[in-house]
Formats: C-alpha cells, structure tokens, sequence
C-alpha cells in the first residue's frame, strides 16, 4: 500500500507510541516508533523520516531537547520537520522549559493530542513538503 | 564602673555640650562684671574677675582643641577614656574657677555659689557613677575652705556692694548656710546618681531588647528561607507529580478516541483498549502510592499515634502474600528471621508497606532463576531489616537517585516502563520517619541490597 510518508515517533511510553502508530496508519502513513533518543537518531540516520514526533520528557527529563538539538546540527537531517509533544508543554510551567525560539521545533503539541491535531499536522508537514 | 558611662560618641557630644555651655558661662560672667563695674566702681577687684574668666575662656578654648583630637581617635575605648579624663578636668577646673570667682566677688554673699550645685550635675552626666560623690565633697571642702580663710582673715573678703548686711558678722548664719550647701550637694549628687542608674539601666535593657528583636527577625528571615525551600520542593513535587498522572491520562485518552473513531480494524482496537485498561491499573497504582507518599510527606502520622509493632510478623506476612508471585516468575524466596526480635515503635500498615515495596522490588527486577533473600536481625539498640536479590541491579548513578521521588533506573524502565517511581521514597521517608535509615547497595548486573534500621521500641 502507498504511503503519505514516513513518520518516526520518538517516546518512551510504548502505548503512546503503538496508538499514535496506529491512528496515522489508519491514515496511510507508514510510522516507526523509538523509545529513546539514541534509538531515534539511529534510525533516523539510517532511513530519513519525512516527519519526526518527538516526547520532550524521554528516559532523561531533557533528553527531547537533547534530540532536537542534534537533528538541528546534522546537516542530513537538518531539513526534517519535529513536532515536540509533551504533558507540560501547555501547563504553567511551560517556562521551565526552553522555548521554541531556541529549539529545532517546528510545533508544539500537548499531551493527549486530540486525533483529529495530530492528523492534520501530518498532512500539514508532509503534504507541504511533498508540494 | 566605666560600663556606666555613654557611648563612645555619645559622651564626646556631651563633653562638647559642656565646652559650648562654658562660653555662655562665660558671656554670663562679663555681663555681671561689666556693669557693676560701672555702677560700683573700685567695690569689687574687677581685674581680678576678668583675669579669671579669661582663664576660664583659654581652658575651655584648649579642652575644645583637645576634644577635637579625641574624635579623631579610631579606637572607641581610647575615645571614652580620653573624653572622660577631659570632663574630670574640666569639671574640676570649673570648681576652682567658680570659687575664685566667688571669692573674689562676695564670697558665700554671692548667689552665683549654688553654680557649684550645677557641677555636681554635669558630674552625674559626664562621669561614671560615684564620682559625683567625690564632686561634692571636693566643692563641700573648697567651699568650707574659702569661708574659712575668709573668716579667719587669711584671705581678705570682698563685701557684694548690692548686699545692705555683711554677712560675714553673722557666724552661725555662716555655718548654718555653708553646711545646708554642702548637704545640698551631696543631696543632688545622690538623686542625680540614682537617675542617671536608672537611665543607665533602661538604656540596658533597651539595649537588650534590640538585641533580641534582632535576634527574633533573623529567626523569622531563617523559617522564612526554610518555608521557601519547602515551597519549592512541593513545587518541584506538583510539577512531576502532574507529569505522572498526565502522561497515562494522555494515554487512555487517545487510546479511547482511536477505539471510537472506528478507523482502526477491530485487532487494533482491542489492542489499545487492553493497553488502555492496564494504564488506568497503574494509574490507580500510582495514586495508591502518592496517597501514601504524601502521608509520610506531610508526617500526618505522629509518633503519638505509633504502636509497638512485630516487624517480624509483618515480615512473615508479606513473604508468605509475595511468595506466589515469586514462585510464579521462577524465583527463590527466603526469609530468615531471628528469634525473639523487638517491637519498633511506627505503625503497622506503613512498616508492612516498607516490605512490600522492597520485596515486590526485588522480585520486579529479578530474573527467572534468581533469588530473593529477606532477613531480619537485631542488636542492642536496633532491628535490622534486610531484602537482597541476584536481580539486575544498577549502575552508580541509578544508585545515587534511588530514593528520589518518580525516579527509575533506565533498565527497571526496560522491564517495568510504567513504574510509579516513588515506591523507594515512601521506604526512604517511613523509615526515618520512625526514627530509622536505609541504604542501597547494588553493582549492575550483580543485584542489590536494601538494608534499613529502626529502633528498638524497647530501648
């Protein structure tokens, strides 16, 4: 079956990661799940993913950041859109956390991100890149 | 006696106030010389008089100098010392120069003789306690001295040209006003003292109070920073905690849209609604444990509540509930328990919870195949409660955050991903709670050992 795209979601929460799986597969979207950071950018250096969902709160509080940041100095994977996801990302302490001014974000969701958002999100970026 | 005395700078202010009351002492002295000088001409040895208040304007010129350099001195001891000295001199001069001054101008006749009054005064002022005493006696003896002589001749005595009567024919009235002055002065120099106590002793206790109010305000700044830093930790507690109860919420609830939405073919749907349903158990987990965190957070338990308790028989309790999930995972559980072991003083439920999370620890993280050993020994002053496994164990690092709330070894992830991560601070806290400590030991690899100590109930 033809895919919209590749997409590689990076959270350790495996039920997140299988139900987000599964929501944008119902979508025709081919989606692969890393449970930690490491994992994640190996993969993604290994087969470039049109569209990367990344959890800022990985096995270490930062390591999302940490993610972002190393996507944003890899000349190869430089151009692949991440959507951060996080359960703080909206509450009030938002400030406890870089903002998207200094991260290689391209948008912030918060957690339960509603089916409908995230589905529109990955049309939005692969849609726009496939244009 | 010096302890008495003003302050440093305070005593020089009053020693200035002395030099400046001079001057006017001084003008005061020209206006009454000047006129009767020309009203009554040759009565009086007006030379005399004048020479005697130049002299008094040229010490009190010299002791203003002198006060000058004294506020130049760094140490504030010197300074009282050297202030002081000056006042005794000055005062001292002063009695002398007054009775010349008498002398000179009508002797006791003169009403400017109660000035000596004054000086007993500025004495209880200026200088520390008693010395007053030694004031008046010295202006009782120069008094008595100058009636004497003049009395008996040695000095010549000047009449007061606007006094009709000669005193000085009136011998008993002499005595009688030269001895009421010289009660008066010790009079005076006895209420002044006794004042200038009571000042001394309010300015004390003023003191002293500072003392305390300051102390008082550095304690409340101490309990101010301490409720702060208490703020922040149950900030810093309500941030993971959120996160915590966030993130399966999350979870259940996108597993629950997808299920509704029906795009997801029935495998899958059935799929995220199990996954769904064991998030909710631990949810509830994990509410159960903070519930019991946040007791022995808050301490709402107090040591008035405690009882005796077995910590064997709680021991033996759990083992025997625990021993079917490690039998069914393929482990060895052993318990040894010394006999006879001491009661601890805690609650039961929160002693028992102590075992469980430890035990159930050890068998989570234990292999097929392993073994979970829990024992419980006692010396003199403690019990000694120990749980060991040939588990996975942890690296130095896991090792230094293992009693901080929500935190899990990235291996227990592994085999555990949704621990509450707080089982080993509920330990940590119930333990010292009741008066005890643990500690972890543990190589990766190699399993770990959680020993903690309470005390003896009986001790």
């Amino acid at each position: 079956m033809a895919t919209k795209g590749e997409i590689l979601v990076i959270d350790d929460d495996p039920d997140f990661c299988e139900i987000v799986k599964s929501t944008l597969e119902a979508d025709s979207f081919s989606v692969r799940c890393a449970s930690n950071g490491p994992q994640g950018l190996a993969m993604m250096r290994k087969k470039k993913p049109d569209l990367v969902i990344l959890d800022v709160i990985l096995v270490m509080p930062d390591e999302g950041v940490y993610v972002s940041d190393e996507i944003a100095r890899d000349p190869e994977l430089r151009q692949i859109p991440v959507v951060m996801v996080s359960s703080i990302v909206s509450s009030d302490l938002t400030g406890h956390f870089p903002t998207d001014q200094t991260l290689h974000v391209h948008k912030f969701l918060d957690k339960p991100i509603p089916m409908r958002t995230l589905l529109e999100v990955a049309n939005e970026f692969i849609q726009g890149k496939a244009e | 006696m010096e302890d008495r005395l003003p302050f440093g700078s305070e005593l020089i202010d009053r020693v200035g106030w002395l030099i400046n009351l001079r001057w006017l002492a001084v003008a005061g002295t020209l206006l009454a010389i000047g006129p009767t000088a020309v009203w009554f001409p040759g009565s009086l040895p007006f030379g005399t008089l004048l020479g005697i208040t130049i002299a008094i304007a040229a010490y009190n010129g010299l002791f203003r100098a002198h006060l000058k350099a004294i506020r130049r001195t760094l140490l504030e001891e010197v300074q009282n010392r050297q202030a002081s000295g000056s006042a005794l001199g000055q005062i001292i001069l002063d009695l002398c120069t007054l009775i010349a001054l008498v002398h000179f101008s009508g002797g006791i006749e003169n009403p400017m003789v109660w000035f000596l009054v004054f000086h007993i005064i500025i004495a209880s002022i200026l200088l520390p306690h008693g010395t007053s005493y030694w004031i008046a006696a010295l202006a009782g003896a120069l008094l008595i001295t100058m009636t004497s002589l003049e009395v008996g001749g040695v000095w010549a005595h000047h009449h007061l040209p606007l006094l009709g009567v000669e005193l000085y024919d009136e011998p008993l009235y002499l005595l009688v006003f030269v001895g009421g002055l010289v009660l008066v002065l010790f009079l005076v120099a006895y209420l002044t003292t006794s004042i200038a106590i009571r000042l001394g002793e309010r300015d004390r206790e003023l003191m002293t109070s500072n003392q305390t109010c300051q102390l008082r305000s550095q304690e409340l700044k101490e309990l101010n920073d301490r409720l702060r830093r208490v703020d922040e930790e149950r900030t810093r507690f309500m941030v993971l905690v959120t996160h915590e109860l966030r993130a399966p919420i999350s979870t259940i609830y996108s597993a629950l849209e997808l299920a509704l939405s029906g795009v997801a073919s029935a495998e899958k749907t059935r799929d995220v609604l199990e996954r769904a349903q064991k998030r909710a158990a631990e949810l509830l987990d994990l509410i159960r444990d903070l519930l019991n965190l946040t007791r022995i957070r808050e301490q709402t338990t107090t040591r008035d509540q405690a009882e005796e308790v077995q910590v064997d028989d709680l021991l033996r309790e759990v083992a025997e509930f625990m021993k079917v999930e490690a039998e069914g995972k393929g482990l060895l559980l052993e318990v040894d328990i010394a006999p006879d072991v001491a009661p601890v003083q805690a609650l039961p439920n929160q002693i028992k919870l102590v075992w469980t999370n430890l035990l159930s620890n050890a068998i989570k993280y234990t292999e097929s195949g392993g073994r979970v050993w829990a024992s419980l020994t006692q010396d003199d002053e403690k019990v000694r409660g120990v749980v060991r496994d040939t588990g996975m164990g942890m690296t130095p690092e896991d090792l230094s955050h293992i009693f901080d709330e929500f935190y899990r070894a990235e291996n227990a992830r592994k085999v555990s991903p949704h621990g509450t991560g707080v089982g080993l601070s509920i330990v940590q806290r119930t333990v010292e709670h009741w008066g005890g400590t643990i500690e972890a030991q543990s190589e990766l690899g190699r399993g770990s050992t959680f020993t903690f100590v309470l005390p003896r109930a009986d001790r």
